[in-house]
């Protein structure tokens, strides 16, 4: 069994579409998003083989949500969209395959056909995917975008992945690595990731440390292991 | 008592000569409010002639003339001012001093300042701002008296033998200021009779010209074709009186009415070098039937001799002529030719309005045509595909939502351009809603609330549908929690006003499509009501957007208010 995720905003393309899978038989549904913010979740707690992802979606695009999927677990993605071709042609060689609306079930075989030969060889597929540019952020209910130049250090805890502003402290369903490569943050720790813009002041500590102060006050500790690349980055 | 009744005979010739005077060609410099130079010349010849004919037509009384000679004088000092009555005088004076007599000389000096004093009466009444005084028959009239009394005092002066010049004036005195005082008040009434008439006549010409300019734009309305150009033919021909009018395009002619219709046809080639003439040098060719004669080229019978060709122009390009024709016994007015111009002018300026006016429709329509083409699809496809879903668990509503879409595309083919009810509107919108709504379940709603008075108000149509799709393509569905459209119609202090609401607030002017979609919706509205009318948006971000559309209110409507 293909295990498979769904991302479309349209409930009734959610239905149509599962119904399709679900009548070949090969598919196991593990989740069914309307949202990119649900899709990165159910992504990271999943890890599908495939994708079938909606172009249009509100606040975040199928193509950024693919930019905010760890490169190591990308799945398999299938582009499912009422008229953009044109748009996906560009991106078609990266992808294993797009679908028209309305799927049709004979065109959906081809594809299913396409995914069985590309998994079992075991190819991990890789899209040079866009710098992020904004990071989504839950504060309470509400989705919040963080513009990247306003984040001053990320660091993750117990309770998940976390960015820090001037003004807040908001969690990301991202995963550090995730910022790491696709973000301009500096890694200078296992749990933290440092903008440089912001800092400050670095302490030199005893045993190869060091202890960095940000512009509102924060400190950020730079591990022995990422001090060289962090004094190599400022030229120390 | 016989000289009285001998001067006041002698001066009925002498008015007579004054009305043939004013009826001729002579007289047309009067007619204008300032005398040039060389009018001034002219008057001083008549008016002198006047004098000198006054002193010929005179009796002799003792050695002297009873005469009429101070009636050229007064006048042409009171029209013309000091300088052309002085003159005028000083003329009449000298023909009279070398007539001889004793009184010669007092006669001579007294005609010159009679002039002087009609002169110096005209002086005083231009500065007093009262020029058209100068006309006044009583004015005249007294000014002579005054005149005439100065004369008979100068005669006593300076005439010797002191007692036959006594004797003499006393015979003639009274019969010569009452003679030549109401020969001036008559040759003035005469003359101010004229004037108004030619005042009056110019102003009716300019009415009527101006009441043709209007009926024949009234026509143009339609655009430069057979029909209309008939009809301006025929309103033409009525109301200038010319032989024939011809209204052509650079090829042939368009409608011909008037003498020599029968082989002069619509529809055919243009024949007259007169024509291409001046629709190659792009001016007005006049033959006046005198020095060049219009020779019809198609009919040896043709009653036409003159003609008048003025070409009509687009942005300086010639797209065709207006000609006017008169037979060959007929004089060609240049009253008709100005009039001609005139029309010629301003039918260019309003053809180049209406193909302005044309176009502008044209690019209105081409773009909203575009702008249906480019929405289409997206549509389309994604309402295909919520059919098809719906199909799974519900044939009835997937049975509607087909024929909603049906109806939809229907109305999207069938209306283009033209006005159609808010009603109208409405329905097409419902039809739209009822799909997108389907499409997008619990994440839009829409609420509707409009004046029932006001589904009968006139707007663009295609002015609703893309306003709300803009709601939804470029707001609803941008957003993560659930969309709401308001769309309201309501009367306000200055017409009526059409709401559209979302909560989205995610309009940003930099989207290309978005902004073309609201512009044509915006022009067509200002093109049907005026600058005053049509769109206007606002937008708070991550809160609402909302566009608003401004009518007027229908007259039929504002009774009731």
């Amino acid at each position: 069994m293909i295990r498979a995720l769904i991302v479309d905003d349209e409930q009734l393309a959610r239905a149509e579409l599962q119904a399709l899978l679900e009548a070949t038989g090969e598919f196991e549904l593990l989740a069914s998003c309307a949202n990119g913010f649900d899709a990165i979740k159910a992504i990271n707690e999943h890890q599908p083989d495939v994708l079938f992802l909606d172009v249009e979606m509100p606040v975040i695009n199928g193509f950024q949500l693919l930019s905010m999927v760890d490169a190591e677990r990308m799945p398999q993605v299938v582009f499912v969209t009422a008229y953009d071709e044109f748009a996906l042609k560009a991106f078609e060689e990266k992808t294993l395959d797009y679908l028209l609306k309305p799927v049709e079930a004979e065109r959906l075989a081809l594809t299913l056909t396409k995914l069985k030969h590309t998994l079992q060889r075991g190819q991990v597929p890789s899209y040079t995917t866009p710098e992020l540019q904004r990071i989504p952020c839950c504060q309470g209910r509400r989705v919040k975008l963080v513009d990247i130049e306003q984040v001053e250090s990320v660091f993750t805890d117990i309770s998940g992945v976390h960015l820090r502003t001037a003004e807040a402290q908001l969690c990301t369903d991202l995963t550090l690595k995730v910022l790491e490569q696709r973000t301009p943050l500096l890694r200078c720790h296992k749990q933290y990731l440092i903008n440089l813009a912001f800092v400050d002041e670095i302490q030199l500590l005893e045993g190869g440390t060091a202890s960095i102060l940000t512009r509102s006050g924060h400190t950020v500790p730079v591990s022995r292991r990422y001090l060289r690349q962090l004094k190599e980055r400022l030229s120390f | 008592m016989g000289l009285i009744i001998d001067l006041l005979q002698q001066m009925s010739v002498f008015l007579v000569i004054a009305y043939i005077f004013t009826k001729s060609p002579a007289f047309r410099p009067l007619t204008s409010e300032s005398l040039s130079w060389r009018h001034k010349l002219l008057l001083y010849v008549i008016f002198s002639s006047f004098s000198i004919m006054g002193t010929y037509f005179g009796l002799p009384v003792q050695d002297a003339i009873a005469n009429t000679r101070a009636i050229g004088p007064v006048l042409a000092g009171l029209i013309g001012g000091p300088l052309l009555g002085v003159a005028t005088g000083i003329t009449g004076g000298l023909h009279r001093y070398f007539l001889g007599g004793f009184t010669a000389f007092s006669c001579g000096v007294s005609t010159t300042m009679e002039g002087l004093i009609g002169g110096l009466v005209c002086m005083i009444l231009l500065r007093r701002g009262q020029a058209e005084q100068r006309f006044n028959p009583l004015i005249a009239l007294l000014t002579t008296l005054c005149a005439e009394g100065l004369q008979m005092g100068i005669i006593l002066l300076l005439s010797t033998p002191r007692a036959e010049a006594f004797q003499l004036v006393q015979a003639i005195a009274a019969p010569m200021i009452l003679a030549n005082s109401a020969g001036a008040a008559l040759f003035m009434s005469i003359i101010r009779d004229q004037r108004r008439m030619y005042d009056h006549f110019g102003a009716m010409f300019s009415a009527k010209a101006f009441e043709l300019a209007e009926r024949v734009l009234e026509i143009l309305g339609d655009g430069l074709n057979h029909k209309t150009a008939l009809q301006m033919a025929q309103l033409l021909h009525r109301w200038t009186g010319v032989g024939a009018v011809a209204i052509t395009d650079r090829k042939q002619v368009l409608a011909f009415v008037g003498l020599g219709e029968d082989h002069h046809l619509a529809g055919s080639q243009i024949m007259s070098p007169l024509t291409r003439r001046a629709i190659e040098n792009n001016q007005t060719v006049f033959a006046d039937g005198v020095r060049e004669i219009y020779h019809c080229t198609i009919s040896d019978q043709c009653p036409l001799s003159s003609a008048l060709v003025v070409p009509l122009r687009v942005d300086q390009d010639v797209i065709g002529t207006i000609k006017l024709y008169e037979p060959r016994r007929k004089l060609f007015l240049n009253i008709n030719r100005s009039l001609g111009e005139g029309l010629a002018a301003l039918l260019s300026e309003q053809l180049m309005h209406s193909r302005y006016q044309e176009q502008k429709t044209l690019l209105a329509q081409s773009e909203l045509k575009l702008a249906q083409a480019q929405v289409n699809p997206h549509f389309l496809f994604n309402a295909l595909n919520t059919v098809v879903a719906v199909l799974r668990k519900d044939a009835d509503q997937a049975r509607d939502l087909l024929l909603h879409l049906s109806r939809f595309f229907r109305k999207n083919l069938k209306r283009s351009s033209d006005i159609t009810t808010l009603e109208e509107e409405l329905d097409h919108v419902r039809s739209y809603l009822y799909i997108e709504e389907a499409r997008f379940g619990d994440r839009l709603s829409v609420n509707l609330e409009v004046d029932a008075a006001l589904m009968s108000i006139h707007l663009p149509a295609f002015t609703l549908q893309p306003l709300i799709e803009n709601a939804i393509k470029h707001g609803v569905s941008k957003i993560i929690e659930p969309g709401t459209i308001n769309l309201s119609a309501a009367r306000t202090d200055h017409g009526v006003e059409i709401l559209i609401c979302d909560n989205a607030g995610t309009y940003t002017e930099h989207d290309q499509s978005d902004g073309l979609g609201l512009q044509i919706v915006d022009k067509r509205i200002k093109n049907l009501y005026g600058p005053s009318y049509g769109l206007t948006l606002s937008c708070q971000p991550g809160e609402m957007t909302k566009v608003s559309i401004k009518l007027p209110l229908p007259e039929s409507m504002e009774s009731k208010a």
